[in-house]
């Protein structure tokens, strides 16, 4: 194994940071839902 | 305590000790012992990482911060993902082609030796007093609830540490990481049941999660830019990020973490995995704490959680007065209780002006009672001035002496013992690594076979297991210090990212301007801490853009020759 290989998802390492980063802001509206639907 | 608990507990315990000199045995090298000859998968780097950071304190205060304050201290860890991206785009790579032992090491082909000391230095200061906290702070919580010794309580975690921590290296301390990771999790699955399940017959999870809500508990994001409130989005987006960026980059004891990863590819996932699962983790650990909140609306909760304190204010000279707050807080809860069935019928019929009037006088009711707790706390403070005000930190763990059936209070503590172990192992785990390859093997002896560094390694091991110990067993009587010792990371974190970040991306930036960049940053911090009422998340800030703006503008204004210092 070559220390340049590929992830094993996902294909490309850009598209796997995207993945962790789309992750994050699904969170964040996710809790922005939850606390503002007890305003 | 039964006898059942006990069991569970010294079972647990003695396995994962076990399990660690096993995994651990036969190892002769350097690379072995301190990296686990760089064998790891992704699955225990990501573990290993996740465990580091997720000490004792965090499974047993922050609940107790959800149960007070809400869900919002959420947003400290916004920013870790975007900083697990960062990471496994630069350092990652950066430290595995130079197949560095610690972070330091880097800095010293990058700069100068100087760099790689004083960050060497800032580590073993600021870690060594945090891992002594990561000891002494669950067990002063622990030994305080169950009437144990405190004394015999530190030296019980440390030696148990010590003792798979010297023999197994790195490798034994992985391992038995990513277990008491799964344990403590699991308690904390087995807490949150409970709590739930308890509840009268007519409310289930949704309806807990409406309670909850309804009372403020739900309340993760606040969008308010203020620089003096510790948790909001903003302050968890920057600071956090800047945290976790120097936490995670910087600090020996979770790069040597990811440097066990085979190859890049292992330890960014790795990092990867920890930036998706991170901020859930916390989200279900500050969720268990809510649902503690839910169940006190229904089962009387003590009005004050540290059993010591309680005591000693029910045998002094405002024994009176606290009995009268304490049957204000049994009429309140009453009431409260009352109000909170009615609140539940209100939900379940769905009618908007109901739950509104329901919600309304419930929380005037939870004001009263936070009233009456906030004076208690007061008298608390008034019978013992070196007495905690704040007990948010013992929630958790009276719910679970009170609450949770035999045999599972046993496997309860074992999560928290297994999460103060992990925490305090990676500390000296790494501990000892910056001292013996950037101070020991760099400056002191640098012809030793490999062997015998290992030897030097497992004596670093016990000396700053004893360091800890001893601080550990004393921190009771430092008082107020020990709030300064919570906040050191941050008051060190920008200076150590500033250096980092310049050594990565300003190429044209020598050793000197950082040098100096570094102590002008430092100073700054120093007098923000000192000097302003800026919440700590921001300090980060200040130390990682002064650093980086001064090390730019000294290194301009250096004479050309100095530039190639």
């Amino acid at each position: 194994m070559t220390n340049e290989t590929p992830p094993p998802i996902l294909k490309t390492w850009p598209r796997l940071y995207a993945a962790v980063l789309l992750a994050l802001a699904a969170e964040i509206v996710l809790f922005t839902i939850l606390t503002r639907s007890f305003h | 305590m039964r006898q059942a608990d006990w069991i569970v507990l010294i079972a647990t315990l003695a396995a994962i000790v076990i399990y660690g000199v096993w995994k651990g045995r036969r190892q002769r090298r350097l690379e072995q012992y301190l990296l686990a000859d760089r064998q790891m998968q992704w699955y225990t780097v990501a573990l290993s990482v996740m465990a580091t950071q997720a000490s004792a304190i965090t499974f047993l205060s922050t609940p107790g911060q959800a149960y007070t304050d809400g869900m919002r201290f959420v947003q400290f860890y916004l920013g870790l993902p975007i900083a697990m991206v960062i990471l496994s785009v630069t350092a990652v790579p950066i430290y595995h082609r130079l197949k560095v032992f610690t972070a330091y090491e880097y800095l010293e082909t990058r700069f100068d030796n100087r760099a790689r000391t004083f960050t060497a230095i800032i580590f073993l200061v600021q870690r060594g007093l945090g891992t002594a906290m990561t000891l002494f702070a669950p067990a002063l919580i622990v030994s305080l609830v169950l009437g144990w010794n405190i004394h015999l309580t530190t030296l019980a975690i440390g030696v148990l540490v010590i003792i798979y921590t010297t023999s197994g290296g790195t490798k034994a301390v992985s391992w038995t990481q990513t277990h008491q990771l799964l344990i403590a999790l699991s308690g904390m699955a087995i807490a949150m049941t409970v709590a739930i399940r308890s509840l009268p017959a007519n409310i289930g999870f949704t309806e807990a999660v409406k309670v909850a809500g309804h009372m403020g508990r739900m309340n993760v994001i606040d969008f308010n830019f203020d620089l003096s409130t510790p948790y909001n989005f903003w302050s968890g987006l920057f600071g956090g990020l800047m945290v976790a960026l120097a936490y995670f980059g910087t600090d020996q004891s979770q790069v040597q973490r990811y440097l066990t990863g085979e190859t890049i590819t292992q330890s960014r996932l790795g990092l990867l995995f920890n930036g998706l699962v991170k901020v859930p983790m916390q989200f279900f650990i500050l969720f268990v704490g809510a649902m503690v909140f839910v169940f006190y609306q229904f089962v009387a909760p003590p009005l004050t959680f540290n059993p010591v304190q309680s005591e000693k204010v029910r045998t002094s000279a405002h024994a009176a007065e606290y009995q009268a707050l304490e049957a204000t807080h049994a009429s309140t809860f009453t009431a409260k209780r009352e109000a909170a069935l009615q609140l539940v019928t209100a939900i379940d019929s769905g009618d908007a002006a109901s739950i509104a009037q329901k919600k309304s006088a419930l929380q005037t009711l939870q004001k009263r009672d936070d009233e009456t707790r906030k004076t208690a706390l007061a008298l608390i403070k008034k019978n013992d001035a070196r007495a905690d005000a704040a007990d948010t930190d013992y929630v958790f763990l009276t719910f679970v002496m009170q609450n949770l059936p035999t045999g599972l209070v046993g496997v309860l503590l074992a999560a928290i013992f297994c999460a103060a172990m992990s925490a305090t192992a990676s500390g000296l785990n790494s501990l000892a690594s910056t001292s013996v390859v950037d101070i020991w093997k760099r400056l002191i002896r640098k012809d030793l076979d490999d062997h015998t560094y290992v030897i030097v390694s497992k004596w670093m091991t016990v000396f700053w297991g004893a360091f800890c110990i001893v601080f550990a067993l004393y921190a009771n009587q430092l008082g107020s210090l020990i709030v300064a010792v919570n906040r050191v990371g941050s008051l060190f974190y920008g200076t150590m990212l500033a250096i980092f970040l310049v050594a990565f991306y300003a190429k044209h930036v020598g050793a000197t301007a950082v040098f100096y960049g570094a102590l002008i940053a430092e100073a700054t911090v120093l007098l923000c801490w000192l000097f302003t009422d800026m919440a700590w998340l921001w300090w980060n800030v200040v130390g990682c853009v002064v650093g980086v703006g001064a090390a730019m503008v000294i290194q301009a204004a250096l004479p050309r020759t100095a530039t190639q210092q």
